[in-house]
């Protein structure tokens, strides 16, 4: 009772107060082009959207508990999503209204608006000479709420919908909050904490407490610069000891613009051009926090150049020379769930913080064996789930109205290709302990930790080797598998990720599952 | 009263905006830098009393306090008190080269048995005292006397060597700070010394303990604070509470306390929960915690940040904002293996500070705003008067250090965030705000996206009406500041006995020049 009287004046203010007709309360945001990416052919980076949905879920846990989830799902890329890929899209592409068949990626909800399109007076940009395609399209982020409701609710995805951007790329996030089925009670709002982003605003950090949160009804459209590469990871940041436990997690990372050297040109070529832009300098001498001191070893390594027959083009990080490269790349996301707090969540009962016990171990929401496979039936596509993107590597989970819907698109199965390298791009969300993830036959080697290159200032790798990492939640780190030597680790074999916190092999009752996965070389 | 009441509050929403009007009301200025008590000869006792929980519970605990009213640093901090007990105990300020003389009297109960201090990282001698395993010890109403040299500078823990797992659970840890003997000269030159300058230009004084956290050019600050994590599990509490008063005359004390199964329901910065921790230092509500955390800056400051585990637990201290540089462990600068000669740091950069029991840390952090592709300070309106004359690393320092815009990063300058604003700011930007209406604003938040009352004034026409008026933390005409939320991120460990918010939280404001830091209390 005391909640409505709290929450309910703000409501009962929203309601008497018109409504503008420019000022829909969900809409879109991605402009097709910014002072920084106006489109003419010489930008760095391009500009980056999607669009996800706050709101709430179900998942499967390794013992076939169906779980209560409150959640972030995908309302653009959806099918990207649902085949494990990031949900970010180029500008143009998200700018698609979204339609399963033709447009299965683009913006959920987004449809011309009709009354700019009949008026374009309405808008002052469209005076002007130069006036945006929008005015004609109708295209301005406009969207059909009801095209959000039917999508967004109980849409929720563990992890969340992944987020990967591009150094220089600008970034429009839209967090569009379709309210919580199962808690009617609740006037959750929700947010999007972008954790680690170096200089953040205080406005787009997400912290309630220290800005704004998004009411249910409403969007909000995070506006980045995109920031030194590494691997983020972000989560809403309403009440964290709960939303964070019952599932409101995701992945985030940016790519190095070294990625984008010619074909031929030196590493530590592109890494000196950096310098000459204070932006994108990384100056040790005068900046206590460079992100990425100058490598003291020269290793001429060139865009392109080949090591024991695979050709490297792609790094986690702008190292200069060639260390970080990798041939595939697989986020991993540790979480935990705490069964009985996912019943109290679900059911309007208090909630015992000092209790939390987590009894499910994640890797990008799913325990092993689910990790690797997965029961075919928690992916029958065909159960009342009607006109969105499928996939046969998702899981699915029954909602409540009966309907399956992709909860867990993400397995956790690492393939490296004989000879090759990959790159763990690992980050941990759990909220009540430390977790473990050891390696078993292949070693990793820890290359960066929070999002920064292990480096030190005068350049020196300060790489390590180790047979397993530890984090807690708010952590994250980046770790190669080298399958180089083809005879330690020939084609077609295989190896264990696993965690040694033997507690956490596990899926609550059944005693083996848990923190566990494959490695395997192709 | 009973300690054991794990109450589960269904209103917990109710209770955080009671708890943040609480913390609204009474913290009017209170940043507070790193208080403590000065040496290099102390006199401490180890003594019990009740410390207070945001909940209302008061926890008998047990503390390190002073033999006799001691001198204070900073100076100009007021109302600075040393009872006969604190928690964390009193932060020991020594320069190094120091010797230390630390004389421990134990006033526990007798049926504590006997007490004492270790001080890793340091090669102690004794005097007097009972031997005791890992070091001498204090017997009841006796007393041991510690001599070290302070060798290394930078920030230590210290901590009872006896019984550990009960004694550091009830309390008895604190911090020793060494301060280094020979501060580079660039830390008091060049931009450091604008950085003073341009804190008088806000009506600050200088709170630093130093100017250097080790004899090392690069490790240079303009503000620093120090953060202590501990864990209380009130069911060990309330057992030692009961058997407090038995007679005893064994010096292994007469109490039976399960330490296992460890179940903690406080979680503390600096010995207090949310939002006690944002009170000031040495509030007269908290006799016996004495210490906060609050931490402010402005744009551009460098900031330590002394951050030492206590307790048993670990704990990801996680900074919003940007990274840590990490200085040290333990005392122990981290420098390149192959550059001893101009020594290079080689600290990791994190931005979740995990820390570990008695394990100590000095790290820098600073905000810039470097990088947002957009002008923080609302400028680039028609008739905007304002200039930014970058340095070489881009920002506003030469020239007037009390210009409002000093250490802004000036190629964001007059880039606009807003399409089409309301109010007086620069148009044209990428993003257009929603209505106000659909968003819920917090207790910390400024009143705009921008930095401080010129901009935040002009962007929205300031009215008042949001949040519920006394709740204002961070006013939107006065301050707004930009707040970033420093917390554990076992996001468990926020809350107070499970209330949210509450536990090891606290907020930090990056606050624009013009508005004074008053750190004094």
């Amino acid at each position: 009772m005391k909640k409505l009287l709290l929450f309910g004046l703000p409501i009962l203010v929203a309601c008497v107060t018109p409504v503008f007709t420019s000022a829909q309360s969900f809409q879109v945001q991605c402009p097709l082009k910014t002072a920084l990416h106006p489109g003419n052919g010489s930008d760095q980076g391009a500009i980056k959207c999607q669009q996800i949905s706050g709101g709430d879920g179900y998942a499967t846990m390794g013992d076939g508990t169906q779980t209560y989830l409150f959640a972030f799902g995908p309302l653009s890329g959806l099918s990207a999503i649902a085949s494990g890929q990031p949900g970010t899209l180029p500008a143009s592409a998200f700018m698609t209204p979204y339609d399963p068949a033709a447009a299965p990626d683009g913006a959920v909800g987004l449809t011309p608006d009709l009354d700019l399109v009949n008026d374009p007076t309405l808008d002052p940009a469209c005076a002007s000479a130069s006036a945006p395609s929008y005015c004609t399209t109708g295209l301005n982020g406009h969207v059909d709420a009801r095209q959000i409701m039917d999508v967004g609710v109980m849409n929720g995805n563990i992890p969340a919908p992944m987020m990967a951007i591009d150094e220089d790329d600008e970034f429009f996030l839209t967090l569009s909050n379709v309210g919580m089925i199962m808690r009617p009670d609740l006037f959750e709002q929700h947010t999007v904490h972008f954790h680690g982003y170096p200089n953040a605003s205080s406005f787009y950090d997400g912290v309630p407490d220290a800005s704004v949160a998004i009411n249910i009804g409403g969007s909000f459209t995070y506006y980045y610069l995109a920031p030194d590469a590494g691997t983020y990871f972000w989560h809403c940041h309403i009440t964290p000891p709960e939303h964070l436990q019952m599932g409101m997690v995701g992945q985030l990372y940016v790519r190095p613009r070294q990625n984008r050297a010619s074909s031929g040109s030196a590493l530590l070529d592109v890494w000196t051009a950096q310098q000459s832009d204070a932006r994108t300098r990384s100056d040790c001498a005068n900046d206590i926090l460079c992100p990425s001191p100058k490598p003291l070893i020269d290793t001429s390594f060139h865009q392109g150049d080949v090591v024991n027959g695979h050709t490297y083009t792609k790094y986690a990080y702008n190292d200069g020379d060639g260390s970080t490269r990798y041939d595939v790349e697989y986020p991993i996301q540790i979480h935990g769930f705490d069964p009985s707090f996912h019943f109290v969540g679900m059911t309007f009962n208090p909630e015992q913080f000092t209790d939390m016990k987590d009894k499910y171990f994640l890797l990008n929401g799913r325990s092993y064996p689910d990790t690797v496979q997965h029961d075919p039936t928690t992916n029958a596509a065909s159960s009342g789930f009607v006109g969105q993107p499928t996939s046969s590597n998702a899981m699915y989970t029954q909602d409540v109205d009966g309907v399956s819907r992709p909860s867990q698109p993400l397995p956790t199965i690492i393939n490296i290709p004989v000879g090759g390298r990959a790159l763990l791009r690992i980050s941990d969300l759990d909220v009540t302990e430390y977790q473990t993830l050891a390696s078993l036959g292949i070693p990793m080697q820890v290359i960066a930790l929070n999002a920064r290159l292990l480096r030190d200032q005068a350049g020196n790798n300060m790489y390590y080797t180790t047979n397993s990492i530890t984090l807690a939640g708010g952590e994250s780190l980046d770790v190669i598998l080298d399958a180089s030597d083809t005879t330690k680790y020939p084609g077609g074999s295989v190896f264990y990720l696993y965690t040694p916190q033997l507690d956490h092999l596990s899926n609550d009752a059944e005693n083996f599952g848990g923190l566990m996965t494959e490695v395997r070389i192709n | 009263m009973s300690l054991n009441t794990f109450k589960l509050f269904t209103m917990r929403r109710l209770l955080q905006v009671l708890a943040m009007t609480a913390a609204a009301l009474t913290a009017t200025a209170s940043h507070a830098a790193t208080p403590g008590i000065v040496g290099p000869t102390f006199n401490l006792t180890a003594q019990d009393a009740f410390i207070s929980q945001p909940d209302g519970a008061m926890v008998y605990s047990w503390g390190y306090g002073c033999a006799a009213t001691p001198a204070f640093l900073p100076t100009a901090i007021g109302g600075a008190t040393c009872s006969s007990m604190q928690i964390p105990g009193p932060t020991l300020i020594v320069t190094e080269g120091d010797t230390v003389s630390v004389t421990l009297t134990n006033k526990l109960p007798a049926a504590a048995g006997t007490t004492s201090i270790l001080f890793p990282g340091f090669a102690v001698t004794t005097s007097g005292g009972t031997a005791g395993l890992l070091t001498q010890e204090a017997a009841p109403t006796g007393s041991v006397t510690y001599t070290f040299t302070a060798s290394t500078p930078g920030t230590h823990s210290y901590y009872s060597g006896t019984q550990g797992d009960l004694q550091v659970e009830m309390g008895l840890y604190g911090a020793i700070i060494v301060l280094p003997k020979n501060v580079p000269s660039n830390c008091n030159t060049g931009l450091a010394a604008k950085n003073l300058t341009a804190e008088a230009g806000s009506k600050e004084s200088d709170f630093r303990l130093s100017h250097a956290a080790y004899d090392h050019p690069a490790t240079c600050y303009d503000r620093e604070y120090l953060f202590q994590f501990s864990e209380i599990d009130p069911k060990i509490h309330r057992q030692v509470e009961e058997q407090s008063a038995l007679p005893c005359i064994n010096l292994t004390g007469c109490m039976t306390v399960a330490t296992e199964n460890y179940h903690p329901a406080y979680f503390m910065i600096n010995g207090r929960s949310m939002p006690d921790d944002m009170d000031p230092n040495y509030a007269p509500e908290y006799p016996h915690q004495p210490y906060n955390g609050n931490p402010h800056m402005h744009p551009g400051e460098l900031v330590l940040l002394r951050i030492i585990g206590q307790g048993r637990w670990q704990h990801p201290f996680h900074e919003h904002g940007n990274h840590v540089r990490v200085l040290a462990r333990d005392g122990n600068l981290i420098l390149s293996s192959t550059d001893p000669i101009t020594s290079k740091l080689a600290g990791p950069l994190l931005f979740t500070t995990t820390t570990t029991p008695g394990l100590a840390m000095d790290g820098i952090f600073y905000w810039t705003g470097k990088g947002l592709n957009w002008d923080v300070y609302g400028h680039g309106y028609p008739g905007d008067p304002s200039t930014c004359n970058p340095d070489s690393n881009g920002y506003n320092t030469l020239g007037d250090p009390a210009a409002p815009n000093y250490y802004e990063w000036c190629p964001d300058h007059n880039k606009s965030l807003e399409k089409a604003p309301f109010g007086q700011v620069a148009s044209g930007g990428p993003v257009t705000l929603p209505d106000a209406n659909i968003l819920t604003n917090g207790t910390w938040y400024g009143g705009s996206p921008y930095l401080g009352p010129d901009a935040t004034v002009r962007a929205t026409s300031y009215t008042g009406s949001t949040p519920p008026s006394g709740t204002i933390a961070n006013s939107p005409t006065k301050e707004a500041g930009f707040a970033f939320m420093w917390h554990s991120h076992n996001e468990r460990e926020i809350t107070t006995s499970n209330i949210f918010p509450g536990g090891m939280l606290m907020m930090m404001l990056v606050d624009p020049r013009g508005f004074t830091i008053d750190e004094s209390n």
